[in-house]
């Protein structure tokens, strides 16, 4: 899937977040998000996923106005912070299998086998420790089967193996043509994967560069 | 034993008892699965208001019931409950665009215009007596017809034909909004068919048990199945189970001591509560020692 941003400006209430951002993620490409914490990278994402409003014909997924879109497919989204309803019993099997919209096949048992989840398949997510979580989620935004995949901060609370484990997976994903947008605070993460790098600062500006 | 036989006998010769019972049935099983995506989705005040809104369509059915004879238009005050309780839905929705700080002042608002509605057409309505105030409001084993019947069973084969087709969207939505959206789910239309299905079990379930247990009765057994289950799938199946022995017990003690039935349901359900919360708390305390 390509990705084009044009002229994005996003402002919270008096405070410019993303100030005229241009660029294009193509089709298959790997592109990091980099910048320090309050300078839009978790906006940025929000604005590519409708989860906030923003200007008709900013963002394209594939030339077409993704305020346009009625609803998005082959998108996968990774959290920083996932919003699950605490307290109310639910294990990992089904969260899983309610995301994956069709029955279990070969893909789902990939997708569990790779990030290793099957040590805490049956555990209530509420009793998962931090890196248990992500994988979690990773495996959730990969059956979708993304063709944009967006990470927002995936190695947060996650311990070297796991971190070994994700870059493996998106490797993969790489290879398979998936286009990838990842933020991150740490710039040598994944810095073997990526095609570029867009830095954002305090001010709203941006540079781009490989 | 007496009684139980006579509770039994009366159950195979009387019509509209039977009509209870499976009403009463249909309910534990729907109620909590309602009820569950209430408590996540954090409806519960929703499933008040509704109901008091219902009432209100109800108390205007009997009132124009009894001025336009059924050979001109036969009205169904269950009908009125279910058009008001879906009206209701879209109200608060309306009131919310108004009220963006505070929003649960729409409900306050829509529930107090339904109590007003009710209590002036209950007044104004000639022959109610106050049993049937009383049976709205904590229910009633004989208010169940052979209409009512037909009405609850299509509900409820619809609702749980809703549910087996679209559970995985309803998981999605009810756990993390944000990926439901992000995945492709249709978030508004899902939510507000699953307010409108709120709206049609209140209005259609308010009749046996009461407009003011209603709610009770979906969030009770949901609340109590939380504390001793681990996964979604058994929540919701001890959920049902609470619910259908609170109905069976209290249909039971109901009928033979003519207590009103939804409160004698929910105090059993609030029973079960105690005794689950009694276990846990013991277990917690032998862990402790044990440590």
């Amino acid at each position: 899937m390509r990705v084009d941003v044009q002229n994005l400006s996003f402002a919270y209430t008096q405070k410019l977040i993303l100030n005229n951002l241009s660029f294009t993620l193509n089709h298959g490409e790997f592109l990091t998000l980099l910048g320090k914490n309050g300078t839009g990278k978790s906006t940025l994402i929000k604005c590519l996923l409708k989860i906030v409003k923003i200007p008709d014909n900013t963002i394209f997924f594939d030339d077409i106005d993704i305020n346009s879109l009625k609803k998005f497919e082959h998108v996968g989204y990774v959290p920083q912070k996932v919003e699950f309803s605490y307290e109310f019993p639910i294990n990992v099997s089904e969260i899983l299998s309610c995301a994956y919209q069709r029955r279990k096949d070969d893909y789902y048992t990939k997708i569990i086998n790779a990030l290793n989840i099957n040590p805490f398949y049956r555990d209530n997510i509420n009793n998962l420790s931090g890196g248990q979580f992500q994988r979690v989620t990773i495996a959730r935004a990969l059956l979708n089967r993304p063709q944009l995949l967006i990470l927002d901060e995936p190695t947060v609370g996650v311990d070297n193996e796991n971190i070994q484990s994700l870059l493996q997976v998106l490797s993969d994903l790489k290879k398979h043509s998936v286009t990838i947008l990842l933020s991150t605070h740490d710039a040598d993460f994944a810095k073997e994967l990526s095609d570029r790098y867009l830095e954002l600062d305090e001010v709203g500006d941006y540079r781009i560069y490989r | 034993m007496i009684l139980a036989t006579g509770f039994f006998e009366s159950l195979i010769e009387f019509e509209p008892l039977r009509y209870a019972l499976i009403a009463g049935l249909c309910i534990g099983f729907i109620a909590p699965l309602t009820g569950s995506v209430v408590i996540i989705r954090r409806l519960s005040f929703i499933a008040d208001t509704l109901s008091h809104f219902s009432l209100a369509g109800v108390t205007i059915g009997v009132f124009f019931s009894k001025l336009i004879p059924s050979d001109i238009i036969k009205i169904n005050p269950i009908f009125m409950g279910i058009i008001f309780s879906i009206i209701g839905t879209f109200i608060i929705e309306l009131l919310r665009s108004f009220y963006k700080n505070y929003k649960e002042l729409s409900m306050t608002i829509l529930l107090s215009l339904g109590v007003a509605l009710s209590g002036l057409f209950i007044a104004i309505t000639p022959g109610v007596s106050t049993s049937y105030t009383n049976a709205l409001l904590f229910g009633s084993i004989m208010s169940v017809d052979e209409n009512d019947i037909i009405i609850i069973l299509i509900t409820s084969v619809a609702i749980l034909i809703f549910a087996f087709l679209y559970h995985k969207q309803i998981v999605s939505l009810c756990f993390d909004e944000t990926y439901a959206r992000v995945s492709g789910i249709n978030v508004r239309v899902l939510q507000l068919a699953i307010t409108i299905i709120l709206a049609i079990v209140i209005s259609v379930f308010m009749d046996l048990v009461g407009v003011l247990l209603i709610s009770a009765l979906l969030i009770v057994p949901v609340a109590t199945a939380i504390l001793c289950s681990n996964s979604f799938k058994q929540t919701i199946t001890s959920a049902i189970i609470f619910s259908e022995v609170s109905i069976l017990i209290g249909f039971y003690i109901s009928y033979t001591l003519n207590f009103p039935i939804g409160a004698t349901i929910v105090l059993f359900n609030i029973l079960i509560l105690l005794v689950v919360v009694t276990i846990i708390r013991i277990k917690k305390h032998y862990v402790k020692k044990e440590n």
